[in-house]
């Protein structure tokens, strides 16, 4: 499908993902504004990895890239993993954890 | 020995005690809580640089008196170098970033003074014990004294949103207090791993011990306390996976609470975060972490700000987002940009206040926070609009006001450093902040009035716009003058790498 029609699908199924809030101009131009924000960010912040290898961030940004578009829209699946809920917050806490400890111990002794 | 060192911690503490015993008196407890807030700023106005070294328990090397009479065993060796009792060291950035916190700490005192009609010696007690801890933390040079007043501004931040009208502040607090359960003690373990390795709390020592090869700084015990630290660190400031509880007790606060809140983790992000710096920058690492972690801090907190409708929220999102800042100037590591990062977390604590204050107004005139249904109220309020929207501009790094100079500093350290990724992506956010803040003023000040909107006839206290305006002084002095600060944090700076 061509990109542009999956960015407009997307955009369409915001109205239905924000149904919580009051329908404006303004939440919907927000939503496609953090949306837009999300994926360029974390694209840009992905090129840095040429400091480790560049074939690896060409790679690797190819991939998030086709990942990030083909599950648009992303802003509304973040905002739900990110509410007030405790045992959201305790799974992502636990989960760091793990992962900080996992990666520093084995990936600097290897 | 610099007496006056002690006293920005025991004056605060203190006063807390008083306070607390005073209980319910009100006019004492307004009266002394001014007077003591009012003092505060000028303490490290008139403290000269230097140590104090609690008990007088000073290394060996600067008594050559008992250092003589010592047997060579101790006197010629690395031994005689160490502390051995808690040293508190007085620095330009102390001076400067103390200064200001108690300028914040003076104005949430003032504005909480008088929009309260009565006032208790608890909370009180509660402002200056979390004032007292965090300097405790920014003076000090033990990690482990750190923690313990750590833990204290973490109670006393928990009692300042218990002390807010929300309904929601109980269930908020105990998130906050089961997540400390987690990263607190985690915090403390990387400590106990650090002390087992090194021998010594001291931050100075065990940067000597590393320097010169006296451990083995790759072992995987040293690594392992890295982890943990980090982690406890991630959770002291609301970096992921904390942003969202963070903004969380940011906005369940009065707005002076919100203020002084923000306040204290952004002095307990910079006293750790230096703490990091000191004893695991030669990891090859640790600077990685950091910004990865302040990367995901910015656009988590970002995106979040711009979809959210609850005011306070978004603010509490924008205060977090801003600490991202501050971790990628420490992240990137060179003189540069953790000189810009300190500038940054300066502006931050000023700017943010401004803004929880100037906002809170709206909400004390509506008693609504929710943006779709508020509107107008630049008829209401046009002063302080006026001021907030100054604020704004600050925050997102609009010239010539503060936040656009240590902003500046950051993406120039971050083009110097061969990061230009961070230098684009640091421009995008600002962009967005500035979106995401237009996008509230709109909501709040500019749009038509909604018909079922309520606005209290009662004016806005008079404290709360002095406090906009005088922050709001200092956004622009800073922002046509940083060199008042920059010039003392660059020789901070240089000494501490």
């Amino acid at each position: 499908m061509d990109i542009y029609i999956l960015i407009h699908n997307s955009v369409q199924k915001f109205k239905n993902k924000i149904k919580k809030d009051t329908i404006t101009n303004e939440n919907v131009s927000s939503a496609m504004a953090a949306e837009l924000t999300i994926i360029s960010t974390i694209l840009i912040s992905s090129i840095m990895l040429r400091h480790i290898n560049v074939l690896l961030t060409v790679l690797i940004i190819l991939g998030l890239g086709l990942c990030l578009i083909t599950n648009m829209p992303l802003i509304s699946k973040l905002k739900k993993e990110q509410d007030d809920s405790l045992n959201k917050m305790m799974f992502y806490v636990i989960l760091t954890l793990a992962i900080l400890v996992s990666a520093i111990y084995w990936g600097v002794l290897k | 020995m610099n007496e006056l060192i002690p006293l920005m911690v025991i004056i605060p503490i203190i006063a807390a005690l008083i306070l607390n015993a005073l209980g319910r008196k009100n006019s004492i407890v307004k009266t002394l809580s001014f007077v003591v807030a009012i003092l505060l700023p000028l303490i490290p106005i008139i403290s000269n640089y230097g140590f104090h070294y609690f008990g007088g328990h000073s290394p060996l090397i600067d008594n050559e008196n008992l250092l003589s009479s010592l047997p060579s065993l101790i006197s010629n060796v690395s031994l005689s170098t160490f502390h051995i009792g808690i040293n508190y060291s007085f620095e330009g950035l102390q001076k400067i970033l103390l200064f200001f916190l108690f300028i914040v700490g003076f104005l949430a005192i003032f504005t909480a003074i008088n929009e309260r009609k009565r006032i208790s010696g608890q909370y009180m007690f509660l402002i200056f014990m979390g004032l007292s801890s965090v300097t405790a933390m920014l003076l000090s040079d033990d990690i482990f004294h750190m923690y313990i007043f750590f833990e204290i501004a973490i109670i006393s931040q928990v009692g300042i949103i218990l002390s807010s009208n929300d309904n929601q502040k109980y269930e908020t607090a105990m998130k906050y207090m089961i997540l400390g359960s987690i990263g607190g003690p985690i915090l403390l373990t990387g400590i106990g791993f650090l002390l087992a390795l090194v021998g010594s709390v001291n931050i100075t020592d065990i940067t000597y011990m590393i320097k010169n090869g006296l451990i083995d700084s790759y072992s995987p015990v040293f690594l392992f306390s890295f982890g943990l630290i980090f982690f406890g660190w991630i959770y002291s400031v609301g970096l992921p996976p904390f942003h969202t509880i963070k903004s969380a007790v940011y906005s369940k606060a009065t707005p002076s609470g919100s203020a002084l809140l923000q306040a204290l983790s952004v002095v307990i992000f910079i006293s750790f975060g230096l703490a990091i710096l000191r004893i695991y920058s030669h990891l090859p690492f640790v600077h990685g972490i950091i910004i990865f972690f302040s990367l995901a801090g910015m656009i988590l907190s970002i995106t979040m700000a711009l979809i959210e409708t609850d005011l306070r929220r978004i603010i509490g999102f924008l205060a977090v987002g801003e600490l991202g800042y501050i971790g990628l100037g420490f992240g990137i590591g060179t003189n540069l940009s953790i000189t810009a990062a300190l500038f940054q977390g300066i502006n931050e604590l000023i700017i943010t206040a401004l803004l929880f204050i100037g906002f809170g107004a709206i909400i004390q005139l509506t008693k609504i926070s929710n943006i779709t249904k508020l509107g107008g109220l630049i008829e209401n309020i046009p002063k302080m609009s006026i001021m907030v929207l100054l604020g704004g501009f600050a925050m997102a790094g609009v010239p010539p006001l503060n936040g656009f100079q240590s902003k500046l500093m950051l993406i120039q350290s971050a083009l110097n450093a061969n990061f230009p990724e961070l230098a684009i992506i640091m421009i995008l956010i600002s962009i967005v902040t500035f979106m995401t803040f237009i996008k509230i003023f709109h909501a709040a000040y500019l749009k038509p009035k909604p018909k079922d909107l309520i606005v209290e006839k009662s004016l806005v206290p008079r404290s709360a716009i002095f406090t906009v305006g005088v922050l709001l002084i200092i956004c622009i002095v800073l922002g046509l003058m940083p060199d008042l600060v920059v010039k003392e944090l660059t020789t901070f700076v240089g000494g501490l790498i």
